[in-house]
């Protein structure tokens, strides 16, 4: 399989896909009950795009084609109440967060399909620790050299999708200090983290081609960066998020995202070059880290920040574009979260202070995605 | 007798020795039987059971069963307390399928074994419908033991739990209200032939809601998931039983409601060590050797023929009802044959109801008796072989899969 032409797509055009956990509502740990919800929603008929994930207690649900933050949060709530009420007749529960706070990953069941079972052979354990939950977002890219640029320019806004995200502080019944724990099972793959530095098509065609002749990949799918090209959509994949609590800000992230691709776009306020990569996983992990209380390196300046400083700026330089987009209500909201020091991460932690326990912690995640 | 302090012959040697025994025996054998021909291990102690009674060896008799009683009924409590506990109320009212497929295996099932033992072995019609009443019931004993065993997750195992503690229930109240309109009907009087049935469901209601009261409450103070709190959870129940002896109720469906209730008011996770530690592991094996053993030759000879038809009946029965509504509750068809087939497990609740019956009426229980005996170590053994083969058909075992 080649890399393929770089399909067209309208510019600024956003599509969200959420990772989501299936929990019994007995103990609360995972429960491998994919392929019963799936059924169950197939036989509702409805035309929404719903997968199994590589192991059975995922589930992956993706909206259509969208252009602004309304129509996103929209599709994805009627996505949340289709899935929500399959979910209360076969009595389990759907939970967001990036991992599960205290399942065991040997206990995990790969979903029988070929491809999972190729990835189960290739990966062994990795496979199962892959029960993690993320956040995609796909930002439309009317060609393929734009695509590379905004790929790039976006690569320096990593540490915000991060902190913004987090929703994974929890890692089999152990705090482990992280806002995000779950890049971390990302990183373990061969293949993750940042993209080569080229900025045309060709030049990535060029690339795609020498790694196909090492052996090493076949398809685009089996590189696990944290920004990749979607040819296929004519898009760009931002993966680095944690699946938020709730749809809502789900929907706020992603109206984050295609400000910040606007902003990208229209104003070019900076060059990428591979000198920004210096810094990229020493800011990433500092997001994963500590939050948006990290330290964020500048690639520009080599200035040292807070990371929430650093937001409160980028809130600011984005708002005319997130007025233009219909999303300065999301910003709103996201920056208003940010000055009150919430975060998915930091309200599971005050949970499990509360509760003492971690099925508690995750039956207040079920609660919380039925409706916000 | 000399006083001396050095132990003489000849050695005597009571309770304690044949209980030690038989916990031996029971383990040797399901080892052995687990490990060459992946027999559930409950099984095992039942065939054990077997083995060391009234049909074996002799070491134990019938009779033993009531010298027992108390341990039987805390073992059977504990178990109940926690299947209560595991069916979620809210769930039953938001998928009415499930129900409807309960109420609908466990009359099929009531009304095959009542129309083969009225209208083909033409025996008495009370009778027919007592036997028909216990035989609703799946052994919750059996399935909770082997899923655990298993460990198994998913919605087959959801499903079998959630249909035997409802089944279990129609059981207790079906054959309570026949077993207390009879008491009043023998008498020719008809106002106790109300008023019993009523006072033995109401009460065991009325317990299960004071169990689960005092549960909630406790909560507040004290964390069930720690050893304490199982001690506190097994001093809870011990307290509900004699609560019970006192006022004359059957000891099984207060836990079970009880257990219901603490789901139904406090939605929270109730998490305590699985099958209460070692303590609890030693009462359940006992339970198994000791239904194993309630089991006669006697019972054998004239419980055998009428026993094996009504297996057949009942299976059928329970079967054709979970795969009736099964596809409209969620479940695909493979899915509801396999809940069905699970379902065919019975224990010790049968026994205990047989007891009852027999305590009350001994001539009229003792034919009851001996089909029911038959049928319950049978299905004890080749049920929980069901059980685990529907489970690993299900996948949802923690080796099955991938």
């Amino acid at each position: 399989m080649g890399l393929g032409p770089f399909a067209q797509s309208d510019a600024l055009t956003l599509g969200v896909e959420l990772e989501l956990q299936l929990v019994n509502t007995h103990d609360y740990d995972l429960v491998g009950s994919a392929p019963d919800l799936l059924r169950l929603l197939s036989r509702k008929g409805a035309p929404w795009d719903i997968k199994p994930e590589i192991t059975m207690s995922m589930i992956e649900i993706a909206t259509g084609v969208c252009h602004r933050y309304a129509e996103v949060h929209d599709q994805l709530a009627e996505i949340r109440d289709a899935l929500v009420s399959c979910a209360d007749s076969l009595n389990i529960g759907i939970a967001g967060g990036g991992t599960h706070s205290f399942q065991h990953w040997s206990e995990r069941k790969i979903s029988p399909t070929e491809r999972f079972d190729y990835l189960s052979d290739l990966y062994g354990y990795l496979a199962k620790q892959f029960t993690i939950f993320g956040q995609h977002v796909h930002v439309g890219c009317p060609d393929a050299d734009l695509a590379l640029y905004l790929l790039h320019g976006l690569s320096r806004y990593v540490p915000h999708f991060i902190a913004l995200s987090a929703s994974s502080p929890f890692v089999q019944g152990h705090d482990t200090g992280f806002h995000s724990a779950r890049l971390n099972s990302v990183f373990a793959f061969p293949l993750s983290g940042r993209a080569p530095f080229v900025e045309t098509w060709e030049d990535f065609g060029t690339y795609f081609e020498s790694m196909v002749n090492t052996g090493v990949v076949k398809s685009m799918k089996d590189f696990y960066w944290d920004i990749r090209p979607k040819p296929e959509f004519g898009t760009v994949e931002v993966r680095v998020m944690d699946t938020p609590l709730t749809i809502g800000r789900a929907a706020q992230l992603a109206a984050f995202i295609q400000s910040v691709a606007r902003y990208l776009i229209v104003e070019r306020p900076f060059m990428p070059g591979e000198g920004d990569y210096l810094v990229y996983t020493f800011n990433r992990f500092q997001a994963c880290r500590f939050g948006n209380q990290g330290i964020y390196v500048d690639p520009q300046t080599n200035e040292h920040r807070v990371l929430s400083d650093e937001l409160v700026g980028t809130f600011s330089k984005i708002e005319p574009h997130a007025v233009a987009l219909g999303a300065q209500g999301a910003c709103a909201e996201l920056l208003q979260g940010l000055r009150a020091g919430l975060s998915d991460a930091t309200l599971l932690r005050d949970e499990h202070a509360l509760t003492r326990s971690f099925p508690e912690v995750v039956q207040r995640q079920c609660q919380r995605w039925r409706s916000g | 007798m000399i006083d001396t302090p050095w132990p003489a012959g000849p050695f005597e040697f009571g309770e304690v020795l044949r209980l030690a025994l038989a916990l031996f025996g029971a383990i040797l054998v399901s080892e052995a039987l687990r490990r060459f021909i992946r027999l559930p291990r409950i099984a095992g102690y039942a065939l054990a059971g077997l083995l060391l009674g009234p049909m074996g060896l002799g070491w134990f008799a019938g009779q033993d069963m009531l010298r027992f009683r108390m341990l039987i009924d805390l073992a059977l409590a504990l178990l109940l307390f926690e299947l209560g506990v595991q069916v979620n109320l809210r769930w039953l009212r938001t998928n009415l399928w499930v129900v409807a497929g309960s109420l609908l295996e466990s009359g099929l099932a009531f009304a095959a074994v009542f129309g083969l033992l009225r209208f083909v072995f033409h025996v008495d019609g009370k009778l027919s419908a007592v036997i028909a009443a216990i035989a609703m019931g799946t052994s919750p004993a059996v399935v909770m033991r082997v899923a655990a065993e298993l460990q198994a997750q998913g919605q087959v195992s959801q499903r079998i739990l959630v249909m035997t503690a409802l089944n279990t229930a129609y059981a207790i109240i079906a054959s309570k209200l026949i077993i207390g309109g009879l008491h009043g009907a023998f008498r020719e009087d008809w106002v106790l032939a109300v008023m019993h049935p009523l006072y033995l469901v109401l009460g065991s209601f009325g317990m299960g809601a004071a169990l689960a009261i005092a549960f909630k409450l406790l909560r507040r103070h004290f964390d069930f998931s720690d050893e304490q709190g199982g001690a506190l959870l097994f001093a809870l129940l011990l307290l509900t039983l004699a609560a019970l002896e006192a006022l004359n109720l059957p000891s099984g469906l207060a836990p079970l409601v009880g257990g219901i209730m603490v789901k139904f008011i406090d939605p929270r996770p109730h998490l305590w060590p699985r099958y209460f530690g070692t303590a609890g592991a030693v009462l359940f094996i006992l339970l198994f050797v000791l239904t194993g053993a309630a089991v006669t030759w006697h019972d054998l000879l004239i419980g055998g023929g009428m026993a094996g038809a009504l297996l057949l009946v009942r299976g059928l029965a329970k079967g054709c009802g979970v795969v009736a509504f099964g596809p409209l509750s969620g479940l695909s068809l493979k899915q509801s044959l396999l809940v069905g087939a699970a379902l065919s497990p019975m224990a010790a609740m049968a026994l205990l109801l047989v007891q009852d019956v027999r305590l009350i009426y001994p001539a009229f229980g003792d034919k009851a008796a001996a089909v029911v005996l038959t049928l319950m170590v049978v299905l004890e053994i080749v049920g929980a072989i069901a059980v685990q083969w529907a489970l690993h058909k299900a996948g949802e075992t923690r080796e099955g899969g991938r």
